[in-house]
């Protein structure tokens, strides 16, 4: 299953002109700040928003002149958009239900998705009693009940709560996993653009600036907006207590050295995010000597020249990206192939933990 | 915390629900009590009664089924003509309701520029007829059920409808199960304050289908009746109302109605 979108919308003043594909089990992040028109365009792919011009296939199949009932396509909205005078169990079932399935089957099927993405809920509440965390549970849930060919989940964490997020990025990241099709992300969080999808768009002022996975945006972001909110370094992996306050992150290609996340007992923790600002990451011509806990010493891969700014692409242990001006890059003499020591402060490292498991279905 | 009211506000409120009070009150005072019996039966107390429930119910009804697809058009149609259309939709409530009586007349009188048609093809007749104070009734009470409606349906957040729509359902099922609940609060009030309103009517009644006992005279138009030959039976039968209206309202409640 394959979703080819070229599309051109207007709203208000603004065009929203996007083209872009998502391949069968391929999660596509469409990330951009707020009034990007990630929205408008998931919308429009959905049947709700009139495209001015363009195209939408599903598999070489025109499915842009369809009504919105009749597009194959599950959406978990923004906000969750639960039916208010409905139950938990009503609002799943809706989408079975509006299909012409019977009441029983309708609930059969609501319970089983229940049961899988929103086990604490009870079934029988009105929306309105439920956290921002649950209501984007039955969120989920309704959003598969219909068993569509497209998943689309609209921004499904901006109204959780901090506390719960970690736990439902894991489940967001199983549920798109397990769904066979193709499936979008709206976010204008890069970090959850970077977890969950495979590929991502990058949308600003209705436009496409960049395509690419998240590996490619990170390295070589094309534009100011991609390379502060999605360049991005990102170390995942195990952590254990070091000393008092401080962990030691093992990644896949190296230790960090980090703060030990508040609250949580001193043992070791699964799954742990943690993110760096390039600009928070110093280069030294020789081996630095002060508060740094943090020093890497590698090859520069790749200097990328983005206005004034210098993004110097690091192969050591971990592997790191660092943003200096073109001056310092000037001034050190920094190329590709060089050699370099790079530093930073363990307290500029943002921790996320994760709980519970994040991979298996 | 109690709110505390200024003075001022206490004096003229009192004011206000002495005057709403005041008639209901005399009416209990001067009402008949030592032959009650008598003025009941006299009157056809209970006739008028059972009919005036009988047309105000089957007129809140048609105004229910046919009003909220009219607050629905007027609420998310476009199209030229749409003011016009709610200015005409709520004409009778400003209009007299003896005007609504005559227009009724000669539009659907036996020789009205549709009656004479209904009556010559089909052999129907509406004036002097129960149907007749049905009609006449609908079209003064209708608006407040659409005026309410509408008000609703242009409060609900679109979201939910599109929702359902992308959820697969087709515009008749999201109208059923998304649209039609979520207004559902706005609808009952406005169908209480149509019905409150049907049980009232007397001059488009009068006017239109004439006043006949057992078939078009509804209890405002038996107290009319009464006020000419029998006082004491004509205050009777307005307890009665107030009784019956009383009644409602309060069974029904602030759930329904909004008015708490």
């Amino acid at each position: 299953m394959v979703l080819e979108a070229e599309i051109e919308v207007r709203r208000g003043d603004v065009t929203v002109a996007a083209a872009f594909s998502a391949g069968d089990r391929e999660t596509v992040g469409l990330l951009g700040p707020n009034g990007a028109g990630k929205t408008t365009i998931v919308e429009t792919i959905a049947g709700l928003v009139p495209a001015a011009s363009g195209r939408i296939l599903l598999d070489d199949e025109p499915i842009h002149d369809l009504p919105p009932e009749r597009r194959p396509i599950g959406i978990a909205f923004q906000d969750g958009v639960l039916f208010p005078h409905l139950s938990v169990m009503e609002n799943v079932a809706f989408p079975v239900r509006a299909r012409g399935a019977r009441s029983r089957a309708a609930r059969e099927r609501a319970f089983e998705l229940l049961e899988w993405l929103a086990p604490g809920i009870d079934p029988g509440a009105k929306p309105g009693t439920l956290s921002g965390g649950e209501r984007q549970r039955v969120a989920l849930a309704r959003a598969l009940a219909g068993t569509p060919r497209v998943l689309i989940l609209d921004e499904p964490l901006s109204a959780v709560d901090v506390s719960a997020r970690a736990e439902l990025r894991a489940l967001l990241r199983r549920t798109l996993r397990g769904f066979a099709g193709p499936r979008l992300l709206v976010t204008h969080d890069p970090v959850e653009a970077m977890t969950l999808a495979d590929r991502v768009v990058v949308l600003e002022s209705g436009r496409i600036t960049q395509t690419g996975t998240p590996d490619e945006i990170r390295d070589a972001p094309r534009t100011r907006y991609a390379a502060d909110l999605v360049g991005m370094n990102l170390f995942a992996g195990r952590l254990t207590p070091l000393e008092a306050g401080a962990g030691a992150l093992e990644t896949a290609d190296g230790v960090v050295t980090v703060p030990w996340p508040e609250g949580r007992a001193v043992g070791p923790i699964d799954d742990v995010l943690a993110t760096l600002a390039p600009a928070d990451v110093a280069l030294h011509a020789v081996r630095p000597e002060g508060s740094a806990r943090n020093v890497v010493h590698g090859v520069v891969d790749e200097v990328a020249i983005l206005g004034d700014r210098a993004r110097v692409r690091l192969n050591g242990s971990p592997r790191l990206v660092a943003e200096i001006t073109t001056g310092s890059v000037a001034r050190m003499a920094i190329r590709s192939g060089g050699a370099v020591w790079a530093s930073f402060k363990a307290v500029e490292i943002h921790l996320m933990v994760e709980r519970g498991p994040t991979d298996t279905l | 915390m109690r709110a505390r009211l200024p003075l001022v506000i206490v004096a003229l409120a009192s004011l206000g629900a002495t005057f709403v009070l005041l008639p209901v009150v005399a009416l209990f005072v001067r009402a008949p009590w030592n032959r009650l019996a008598g003025a009941l039966s006299g009157v056809g107390a209970s006739t008028a009664l059972r009919l005036s429930i009988e047309v105000s119910l089957a007129a809140t009804a048609i105004s229910v089924a046919v009003g909220v697809p009219l607050a629905w058009v007027l609420a998310r149609g476009e199209f030229p003509g749409r003011s016009l259309l709610r200015a005409a939709v709520v004409l009778p409530i400003v209009l007299p309701p003896v005007v609504g009586g005559v227009g009724l007349l000669v539009a659907l009188g036996r020789s009205g520029v549709v009656g004479r048609w209904l009556h010559d093809a089909l052999g129907i007749q509406l004036t002097f007829t129960t149907a007749g104070a049905v009609v006449a009734t609908t079209f003064v009470s209708m608006p407040l059920v659409v005026l309410a409606t509408e008000a609703g349906l242009r409060g609900l957040d679109l979201r939910y409808e599109r929702a359902a729509a992308a959820m697969g359902g087709s515009a008749w099922y999201v109208f059923r199960r998304v649209t039609l609940p979520m207004v559902a609060p706005q609808l009952a009030a406005g169908a209480v304050l149509t019905w409150a309103r049907a049980l009232g009517e007397f001059g488009a009644t009068i006017t239109f289908a004439g006043n006949l006992a057992g078939r078009t005279q509804t209890m405002p138009l038996a107290v009319f009746e009464a006020r000419q030959i029998d006082p004491g039976g004509a205050i009777v039968l307005s307890l009665i109302l107030v009784v019956v209206s009383v009644s409602v309202l309060v069974a029904l409640g602030g759930r329904l109605t909004g008015l708490r």
